[in-house]
């Protein structure tokens, strides 16, 4: 189960440089300071799929990465599992998984080499990490190309390279941060149902995306986030009702516009 | 601290699978050193050969003055006398290497050959050849001539004991005896040049394998997850400098033994002064000088680490590790200049001082305590690195830069 609660991300903003053409200012700049996220609040609870909307820019990954632990909030915090984030961020890495679109692999290691270095990151004993492997490689049925270069693979291979990457050490929660971008329909799939068995296995799921139909097929709960703020919270079916829109792509519109 | 070890044995696998990074770290150190010394030596030897072997074509000029000269240049080994030239046409006979030497005598010195009188031989030769031994080789000629015809002149004059005439040309005589012994004078030439090598594939070795572990992990898309596993990113940062540091010393290292092998292997049969002096750097210098070398492989992975982590891929790490090229070089060629020389000051030069202490090796002239002086400032400096490049690790503008 994930509680955030207030979390908020503040970055310096770089000196304008003379000469460049004025932008339009994003309501979240104040001054030398940006404001990438405010005052996020929501819950996932386990065995649920929260997915993360949001346009580009509009602060997913920030939120992500604050709770995978990558960077620290600049107040506010979230609790994993009854585990602090900021409090005690070890403790959270060892309960999560985390896979993003842009996530690569070794190319210079085989998968069977780099799903057992990142189980002895994650402090897993030799014994443990061949059994884990054997579940994970059967599960993605991996078998025929553990031994080959990553570098030889193809983009689906990897892909079930990073995923046993990310299961190999059976976190609690997972993390996605726009996992399906740039995969064709094919590894778009291998992802999705992934997605699904984890929530079938009693994990706690959060997930960001673009793509309105994995929202539909996978979410029970959708969490807006409009220029660093929560501009929803509430299952799918919840999100037509307030927009009155039965496209969900259209209620997604219809929300961000309204909140501007 | 386990999790430093597998993160070293990993990104060291990684390393020696890399191709290019095989070609910088291993084979180019191993090969540079023995092929530098072995075409150095073969064209000096070639050179020297030539020069002492070679006819040399003399135009001799109102040689009718003093015709046992011509006789005696005609009687020496490895001179060809011509006739025929006028002076005016010397420099440019010289020039097209019709002849490689002009000798003209005075027009008017007859009349000082039988008076007794020092005779002015001119000679033309080509000074910008500097492997040349012309003049050295008719000076011995001449030097022949002349101490004959002492003996004669001086016997007539009624000195005729030869310990006499000895006096008589020489009444007061130097004998030299210098304290500095041959090693450091070469060693003071080629000792400046050597440490230059050492340096550079010390850096170059280091150079992808840093490069490669941080940028290019990030342009990946690895360092995110990386860093998202429970280890301290200080461990990260531990491992990924050990292997760095390991890529260096290595390079340097091999750079070292493979130069240490030529030396053993084939110095000794250079006949020449230098390869008698090269053959007198034992491996105990050799293993000093690679002691001095791990403090700076040190200075070198820190810097390289802290530079290419915060480039977003490995072209721009590339681009911002330039510069650190020059960095490096300048204070290394200081070294090479004349008058700087190992003393308490320099000492606390980094870079600089390390050539300068492998010079010294070099030249077997080395002050021990200057060089544990040398070896703790250096480590102080890689201390000063390592930490900052520790703390600039675990910021999230320097690891999350888009």
């Amino acid at each position: 189960m994930l509680e955030v609660k207030g979390l908020s991300k503040t970055f310096p903003v770089p000196k304008a440089k003379k000469g460049t053409p004025v932008k339009e200012k994003d309501p979240r700049e104040e001054g030398r300071l940006f404001h990438a996220v405010r005052d996020l609040n929501f819950i996932c609870n386990q065995g649920e799929i929260l997915g993360l909307l949001g346009v580009n820019g509009a602060g997913k990954t920030t939120t992500l990465r604050m709770l995978a632990t990558a960077i620290t909030p600049s107040s506010g915090t979230a609790l994993l599992d009854g585990v602090d984030v900021v409090a005690n961020p070890l403790e959270v890495r060892k309960r999560i998984g985390f896979l993003s679109g842009s996530t690569g692999v070794y190319n210079r290691l085989t998968p069977r080499e780099m799903v057992a270095y990142y189980g002895r990151l994650h402090g897993m004993s030799e014994r443990l990490i061949e059994e884990r492997m054997e579940k994970v490689f059967t599960l993605l049925d991996m078998k025929s190309f553990l031994e080959k270069r990553c570098d030889n693979l193809s983009t689906g291979m990897k892909q079930k390279v990073s995923i046993a990457r990310t299961l190999i050490h059976d976190p609690q929660v997972l993390f996605f941060d726009e996992p399906t971008s740039g995969l064709d329909v094919l590894s778009s799939r291998t992802i999705v149902d992934f997605i699904r068995r984890c929530r079938d296995d009693g994990k706690t799921v959060i997930f960001s995306t673009h793509f309105m139909s994995e929202v539909e097929r996978l979410c029970d709960r959708v969490v807006v986030i409009h220029h660093g703020c929560t501009g929803f919270d509430g299952s799918v079916a919840a999100l037509r009702e307030k927009t009155g829109q039965q496209n969900l792509e259209e209620s997604f519109l219809t929300l961000i516009g309204g909140a501007n | 601290m386990k999790e430093v070890f597998t993160i070293y044995v990993k990104e060291l696998r990684e390393v020696l699978r890399d191709r290019r990074t095989l070609m910088l770290m291993i084979v180019l150190p191993t090969v540079f050193m023995p092929l530098l010394f072995h075409i150095m030596f073969s064209f000096i030897n070639k050179q020297e050969k030539k020069a002492s072997e070679e006819v040399i074509k003399t135009a001799l000029i109102n040689g009718e003055i003093l015709p046992e000269l011509g006789e005696l240049f005609k009687r020496s080994e490895g001179f060809e006398v011509v006739t025929g030239f006028d002076e005016a046409k010397l420099t440019q006979a010289l020039k097209t290497e019709e002849i490689k030497l002009g000798l003209v005598l005075p027009k008017d010195g007859a009349d000082m050959v039988t008076g007794n009188y020092q005779l002015e031989i001119k000679a033309y030769y080509d000074n910008a050849a500097a492997s040349s031994k012309v003049i050295r080789r008719a000076q011995k000629v001449i030097d022949a001539y002349n101490e004959e015809s002492q003996k004669d002149r001086l016997i007539t004059l009624g000195v005729t004991s030869a310990l006499q005439r000895k006096a008589v040309i020489e009444p007061v005589t130097l004998v030299k005896t210098g304290i500095a012994d041959k090693r450091e004078i070469i060693g003071e030439q080629a000792g400046g040049l050597l440490p230059y090598f050492f340096i550079i594939f010390c850096f170059v070795g280091a150079l992808y394998p840093a490069i490669d572990i941080t940028a290019g992990e990030k342009e990946r898309g690895t360092l995110e997850t990386l860093l998202l596993t429970p280890v301290p990113r200080s461990y990260l940062v531990v491992g990924k400098f050990l292997v760095v540091f390991t890529s260096g010393i290595t390079s340097a290292v091999l750079c070292l033994a493979s130069m240490g092998a030529w030396i053993h292997f084939k110095a000794g049969g250079l006949s020449d002064e230098i390869g008698l002096i090269i053959s007198s750097i034992t491996p105990g210098d050799l293993f000093l000088v690679a002691f001095m070398l791990v403090p700076l492989a040190a200075i070198f992975a820190a810097l390289l680490l802290t530079i290419s982590v915060y480039a977003k891929n490995f072209k721009e790490a590339q681009s911002y590790v330039t510069p650190l090229n020059f960095v490096i070089i300048l204070p290394a060629v200081l070294a090479m200049l004349p008058g700087v020389e190992l003393n308490w000051g320099w000492a606390m030069v980094p870079v600089t001082n390390i050539a300068l202490a492998i010079k010294e090796l070099v030249k077997g002239t080395v002050d021990y305590t200057m060089l544990g002086v040398i070896f703790v400032s250096t480590s102080l400096f890689a201390g000063i690195a390592f930490a900052f490049c520790v703390s600039w690790f675990k910021r999230e503008q320097v690891l999350f830069r888009n």
